[in-house]
């Protein structure tokens, strides 16, 4: 089941502003706290965080919002931003790569995900691979990239821990959005 | 007797230091006459600092202080239309006539003075701000659309650093003019400064040891602006300075904080600055400047 979360009517509900910016750690832990509550209380596999509607994102509520929930990830549930423009993502870029880290999102509503932050060029290439042929084992992917087997798993294991992918009894994949 | 706090007759980031100089020639206690009548043009810088020096008196429970207002008419206007004169009269005794001018966003004054004490008042700067920034930067001084957005998040950092570290109010004001001489090119200006512990208090808990004997109010602007560190243990921390820098870094932007005795400078190509001066006359809390300038060839 995928979830869809929209970020802007969280603002405006946990924080009475008239305005659509998410600046402010204050407001970003009062953010995240409804995230986290929708997430419980949804239980789905996978939840795209829509900030189509948000203004501005700085640096300090982008890392009270998108930092700690992947660092102290809520239950099982894997999450995908999306609705993001070009500047609000450099200011995620900016937090995720600080903390060593990195995230989904999807560009377009219709359009697959990509990992954004701290993703090296192994990591990026062992996402490509996944997402464009399906889910598949460490040696599976190993023979599709022409890696090593240890050099496979150590990045299937990177981006487990990620949770760019998910990784369940020895295969590995990409989350989708349920049809 | 009052003593007398000389405000320069051409007040930026640079005569700051005659002010604070003046300023802080006897205790906050005394009772003082700050005397403007010969000021004849003031940065958004120059009126965040006379502002913060009458709070840092009145909290440290010093005599209301007098203030002189300038003689020329122009610039009375000028800094009523500012907002500044509405601010002061609740710190200090106002001497001469002020305008009655509401305070104008609609000019190159971008953002009045306004106070900052909370989250909620760095909601209402951001939200403010954008519709006159996008006009200015990308009308004006030629920067990309995008860039609009960059300098809202920097003005929103530097107004948390209050909420978050200054332990008191602050303010912050906006505004474009001319650099004529630094850079002949117009800029855009953005001004925070508060009254409160300062950069060197701030830190010392969690820095001072690391520095040793170093440590002053230099080395806690090097930590916190070159090093971004914070007073807070949360490895999240510290990441708004150095935001600021990579948005300056890339408009060729420049950032410079006084605190104490101490200033530090992102020294951008077109400017001759001092990247660290210690030693200079104490002044309460922190001031921050950002200048954003037109870009080379940009009709502004």
């Amino acid at each position: 089941m995928t979830q869809t979360i929209r970020v802007e009517r969280l603002l405006r509900e946990s924080v009475q502003t008239p305005y659509c910016d998410l600046v402010t750690r204050s407001t970003g832990r009062a953010v995240r706290t409804s995230i986290q509550q929708a997430l419980v209380a949804g239980g789905a596999s996978l939840a795209m965080l829509d900030f189509s509607e948000v203004g501005l994102v700085d640096f300090s509520c982008a890392d009270e919002i998108i930092a700690k929930l992947l660092l102290d990830p809520p239950g099982e549930t894997y999450l995908v931003l999306q609705g993001l423009r070009e500047e609000q993502l450099e200011a995620i870029e900016h937090v995720l790569e600080h903390h060593d880290i990195a995230v989904l999102v999807c560009d377009s509503p219709a359009g697959a995900a990509r990992p954004v932050g701290r993703v090296s060029p192994d990591l990026r290439t062992a996402f490509f691979t996944l997402q464009a042929e399906g889910p598949t084992t460490a040696d599976g992917l190993a023979l599709q990239t022409g890696w090593t087997l240890s050099r496979t798993t150590e990045v299937l294991e990177t981006m487990a821990r990620l949770r760019l992918i998910r990784a369940d009894s020895g295969s590995y994949a990409v989350p989708q959005p349920a049809a | 007797m009052s003593r007398v706090v000389e405000v320069p007759a051409s007040f930026d980031d640079r005569s700051f230091e005659q002010f604070a100089h003046s300023f802080s020639a006897g205790p906050l206690t005394d009772r003082m006459l700050f005397d403007a009548r010969g000021a004849q043009w003031a940065s958004p810088f120059a009126l965040v600092a006379m502002l913060t020096a009458a709070q840092a008196v009145r909290e440290a429970g010093g005599p209301v202080p007098g203030f002189t207002v300038p003689v020329a008419e122009d610039v009375r206007r000028y800094w009523a239309r500012t907002g500044f004169f509405g601010h002061l009269a609740e710190l200090a005794e106002l001497h001469g006539k002020v305008p009655k001018i509401k305070p104008d966003t609609h000019s190159d004054v971008l953002l009045e003075v306004t106070p900052v004490r909370a989250s909620e008042d760095v909601h209402a700067v951001v939200g403010k701000i954008q519709e006159g920034a996008a006009r200015i930067l990308h009308g004006e001084l030629g920067l990309e659309a995008k860039a609009t957005m960059g300098f809202a998040m920097a003005l929103s950092e530097a107004c948390q650093n209050i909420v978050e570290h200054a332990g008191t109010g602050g303010w912050v004001s906006v505004h474009a003019y001319s650099f004529r001489k630094r850079l002949g090119r117009r800029v855009v200006v953005i001004a925070v400064g508060d009254s409160g512990v300062g950069f060197r208090r701030s830190l010392e808990a969690t820095q001072s040891r690391r520095f040793g004997d170093r440590w002053g109010d230099g080395a806690a602007l090097e930590a916190a602006v070159i090093q971004n560190v914070s007073r807070f243990r949360d490895p999240g921390r510290g990441q708004g300075i150095a935001g600021i820098k990579r948005y300056l870094s890339r408009w060729q932007g420049k950032l410079s904080i006084r605190s104490g005795t101490a200033r530090i400078v992102i020294v951008p190509p077109w400017d001759d600055d001092a990247p660290m001066t210690e030693h200079l006359a104490p002044f309460p809390g922190a001031q921050v400047q950002i200048v954003i300038p037109a870009q080379e060839g940009a009709s502004g």
